[in-house]
Parts: C-alpha cells; sequence; structure tokens
C-alpha cells in the first residue's frame, strides 16, 4: 500500500512538473541560480586556499649558524625546534649543501663561479630552514629562538627580511576568509529566500487542486507527498544544470590563479572535489526544495 | 442517515454573524433532499457543516450515527471518502485529463490500478462522457464538466451526495439534465442533498424541500415546491 502511495504521488509530482512546463523552468532556474552562487564560491575558495598554500610553502625563516659551530650543536638545536608545537618543519641545510645549491644556483653566472673558486675557502654558513604551522606564528618562534640557548651559536635570523611578507600574507588571509565568510553567507541568504518564493508561487498555483484533493478525502501525507518529489526533481536537475555550467567556469577562473599555482593543478583539485561538490549541490536543491515546499503548504493544508 | 441537533454557526470576525441558527432535521437513506432559500440564508454554511469544513459553533451533526462535528485532522480525510461533493464551478482539476480526475478520487483512498481502470470508464459512461476520457476539462462544455464532477462524487459509492448550486453557471437544458442525472443516482440508492436556487428545477423534482431563511428552518414540506 505505501508503495502505491509512493508511485502514484511520484507519478503526480513529476506530472506538476511536466504539465507546468514554464513554472518548472522557471523554479529550476532560481535554484540553478542559488547553486551556481554557492557553488562559485566554493570553487573560489578552493581556489583561494590553492594559492595561499602555495605562497605559504614559500615562506619560512632561516637561522644561520657562525662559522665555527659544530655540526652536532645545530642538530641539537633543530630537535629542540622541532620540539615547538609551532615548528611543521626544520631542514638542516650543512654549509657543503648550501654550497653546492648556490653553485647549482648560478651554475650559468661565470664570475660568481670565479669568485667562489678564488676564494678557496666556503664562505657560506650551515643554517636551519624553519616552517611554521600557521604563519601568524612565525613572530613567536622568532623570538623564542632569538631568547634560547642557543644564541650564541646564532649569526642571524632572516625573520626580519621576510617579516613584511609574513605579515601581509597574515593580512590577505585573515581579510579573505572573513569577506569571504561574509559574502557566502549574504548571497545563500538571499538565494535560499529566493528559492523559498519561487516554489511558494508554484504551490500557490496548486491550491485549488490540493483544495480537491482534501474533498476527495486525500490525507494530509498524500497531499504533501506530490510537492516534495516536485521539489526533489527540481533540486536534482538543478544540481545537474550548474555542474554543466562549473566546467567551464573553472576553464575561465584557472589562468588567472596561473601565477601562484598552475592550471592543472587547479582543475585537478576540482576533478578531485567533483562529487564532493556534486553531493554538495544535490543535497542543497533538493533540500531548499523540499523545505520550501513543505512550508509553503503547510497553510494550505489547516483544517 | 443524517441529523443535525440544534446546530448554530456564528462565523466570529469583524462582526459575529449567526449563520445558522439552532437548526435541527434528519434526512433517511436513499432521500432526495433540496435545501433552498436567498443567497445568505445559510445552504452553503448547512453544507460545508456536512462535508466537515467548518465545526459548528454548539450543536451536533450526526451521520449514520456518527457525531461529525469535530473530526480531528486524520480522521477526516476517511470522512471525506465516506460522501461525494458537487460544486457550482466544478472545482475539475485543469491539468488532469478526464479519466484522471475521475481516478484521482480513487486513487487517494487508496484503489488498485485495475479497480480504477474497471471502474472509471463505467461511470463516466453512467454519466454519458464514456467517449471523452481523455479530454482535458477545458476542451468540453460546462454541462459536460458538471458530469464529470458527478463522475468523480459517485465513483467511489458514497452513501450520501452533497451538491451545492450544481447548476449555477449552466443554461436550462444542461441543468435539467444534471438534475435528471441526480435523480437517476438517487434512485440506485444514493441519497441526495440538494442546495439550489432554481426554482424551476424545485418544482420540477417534486420531493422534499426544505426552506432556510436567515439561519434558521421556516419550512420543511415532503413534496415541497419553491415558495419564499
Amino acid at each position: 500500500m505505501l508503495l502505491l502511495t509512493l508511485s502514484r504521488t511520484f507519478k503526480s509530482g513529476f506530472q506538476h512538473f511536466r504539465r507546468n512546463g514554464w513554472l518548472s523552468f522557471a523554479v529550476i532556474s532560481i535554484i540553478s541560480l542559488t547553486l551556481l552562487i554557492i557553488s562559485t564560491l566554493i570553487v573560489l575558495s578552493i581556489a583561494a586556499n590553492l594559492v595561499i598554500r602555495s605562497v605559504q610553502d614559500k615562506v619560512d625563516i632561516s637561522v644561520y649558524f657562525k662559522s665555527d659551530t659544530e655540526e652536532s650543536k645545530i642538530m641539537e638545536f633543530r630537535s629542540t625546534v622541532l620540539q615547538y608545537k609551532e615548528v611543521k618543519s626544520a631542514d638542516y641545510v650543512s654549509k657543503n649543501r648550501a654550497l653546492d645549491e648556490f653553485k647549482a644556483k648560478n651554475a650559468d653566472n661565470p664570475t660568481i663561479m670565479q669568485s667562489i673558486d678564488a676564494i678557496g675557502d666556503n664562505p657560506l654558513n650551515a643554517s636551519v630552514n624553519i616552517k611554521a604551522v600557521t604563519p601568524d606564528q612565525y613572530d613567536t618562534i622568532a623570538t623564542a629562538v632569538q631568547n634560547s640557548a642557543y644564541k650564541d651559536y646564532i649569526n642571524r635570523i632572516n625573520y626580519a627580511k621576510n617579516k613584511i611578507v609574513i605579515e601581509r600574507l597574515n593580512n590577505v588571509l585573515s581579510t579573505t576568509r572573513n569577506v569571504g565568510a561574509m559574502l557566502a553567507t549574504l548571497f545563500s541568504l538571499i538565494a535560499v529566500l529566493i528559492t523559498f518564493n519561487a516554489i511558494r508561487i508554484t504551490i500557490y498555483a496548486h491550491r485549488q487542486e490540493i483544495e480537491i484533493m482534501r474533498l476527495v478525502g486525500a490525507s494530509n501525507p498524500y497531499i504533501r507527498m506530490p510537492f516534495i518529489f516536485e521539489g526533489i526533481i527540481y533540486g536534482t536537475i538543478s544540481a545537474v544544470v550548474v555542474m554543466l555550467f562549473l566546467f567551464p567556469l573553472i576553464k575561465f577562473v584557472a589562468p588567472y590563479l596561473s601565477g601562484a599555482v598552475s592550471v592543472q593543478e587547479v582543475q585537478a583539485n576540482f576533478m578531485h572535489n567533483l562529487w564532493l561538490i556534486f553531493l554538495i549541490q544535490l543535497f542543497t536543491g533538493v533540500a531548499l526544495g523540499t523545505i520550501s515546499s513543505l512550508i509553503a503548504i503547510r497553510r494550505y493544508l489547516k483544517v | 442517515m443524517i441529523e443535525f441537533r440544534n446546530v448554530k454557526k456564528i462565523y466570529t470576525g469583524g462582526i459575529n454573524t449567526i449563520a445558522l441558527d439552532e437548526i435541527s432535521f434528519v434526512i433517511e437513506k436513499e432521500e432526495f433532499v433540496s435545501l433552498v432559500g436567498h443567497s445568505g440564508a445559510g445552504k452553503s454554511t448547512l453544507l460545508k457543516l456536512l462535508y466537515a469544513e467548518e465545526k459548528p459553533t454548539s450543536g451536533e451533526i450526526f451521520f449514520n450515527g456518527e457525531d461529525i462535528s469535530n473530526l480531528t485532522p486524520k480522521q477526516l480525510p476517511f470522512y471525506r471518502r465516506r460522501i461525494g461533493t458537487v460544486f457550482q464551478d466544478f472545482k475539475l482539476l485543469p491539468r488532469k485529463t478526464l479519466f484522471e480526475n475521475v481516478a484521482f478520487a480513487l486513487e487517494v483512498s487508496d484503489h488498485s490500478d485495475k479497480e480504477i481502470n474497471e471502474l472509471v470508464p463505467q461511470i463516466l459512461e453512467i454519466v454519458g462522457l464514456a467517449h471523452k476520457l481523455d479530454s482535458y476539462p477545458r476542451e468540453i462544455s460546462g454541462g459536460e464538466q458538471q458530469r464529470v464532477a458527478i463522475a468523480r462524487a459517485l465513483v467511489h459509492r458514497p452513501p450520501l451526495i452533497i451538491a451545492d448550486e450544481p447548476t449555477g453557471n449552466l443554461d436550462p437544458i444542461s441543468s435539467w439534465g444534471i438534475i435528471q442525472l441526480l435523480l437517476k443516482i438517487n434512485k440506485l440508492g444514493t441519497t441526495i442533498l440538494l442546495a439550489t436556487h432554481n426554482k424551476d428545477i424545485v418544482n420540477r423534482v417534486k420531493k422534499r424541500v426544505i426552506t432556510l431563511d436567515q439561519g434558521k428552518i421556516i419550512r420543511d414540506h415532503s413534496k415541497g415546491r419553491y415558495a419564499i
């Protein structure tokens, strides 16, 4: 019996959808726009995160040791630093490695190569490159290192040089997050309200039908079901429509990020999240359709 | 079959209106009763109380011995399936075919598809529309639309049909056709309660007439005439 009711109400919901072509079209456009706004915000936040992460990866502070510092002292320092909860990684760069890297970087500059050969000795200092868990922790780390037991071995910390970049990054990060969250909330709210009203209009168009259903003895759940199915159909189609729009959008957005991250990386990241984005849309679309229907229909079901 | 016991209905609002004032009457099984009166006399209110669209302010209403004046929202649909209703404006679903409109009344009460496919053409045959199963309401005349509405009211074989001004929107010939149909249904054993303005019809039917005026029953004759 339940199955019969389900199949009948589904059929009826599908009929509403099919026989009210223009209304369905209008509602789907509105839900699609809503989802498009929400998913654009998701895509932008994925992209922003990629950019931010790639910038974050490039930032670090380097602690240079005096030439006569023993390697074991530096390793000791490294393991101490690694115990700080703010520190993500600490790489030891020995004098020789520093020289090799320097040579590799300047391989095509004969003047520099010649002058290094002329010096004979390795003029570079050993260092430890420290990366923080979050960029706002560099200040704390730098201060801790400066005041540590190893301060006498330290030649210099290049934090000051990076300080401005790091602070600017911190500002950009928090602004992006705040503005993004505000915009996302605002747009989602507007979109949800518009969808709700659109569905109210479709149900208003069916008020006579609801009246008749009640007169011939349809139970309230029986009256509600077609509208819920209709809402589900709206949500599903909208989710599919938006996915079709998102592909070109990603293609359009990706090149603008190419300074910071590669186009392939953005696309790969999007493809990786494709199902997740689709599921979020499907869920949001269906929830929007169903909940709006349920609220809108309530007033017509009162005895 | 139907009993009204001291039924009073007051519409509250800006001004309290007494729509029905201490009404009491009994309608027996298989009767054909015409309910007449001016606009505002209380005909529609009386019918609304009977199909439980409104609740009485005081008094009791019985249908087959069961008090229906205080049905819960859960009981209401089951009660409605035991009566058939016909209205002046037909109340057909514009986007459903005639077949679907009639089938609808059976679908909501969980009849099987097999029963629906058998019963609906039969009933549309009785009202003379078997050849228009797949038409939409807008494609047929007012008289035909009212026949479909009657078919819908009749299809689940209710013991009572309530008709509120069923001929109000129809020309005299179609009107008489509808009344003849209701008489025929009545002969097959269904109780009919007909609210109408139409003097000619009441006089031609020659059945019981209850006359309402300002919320009160002023006349109740078993072979009545329209006389106000």
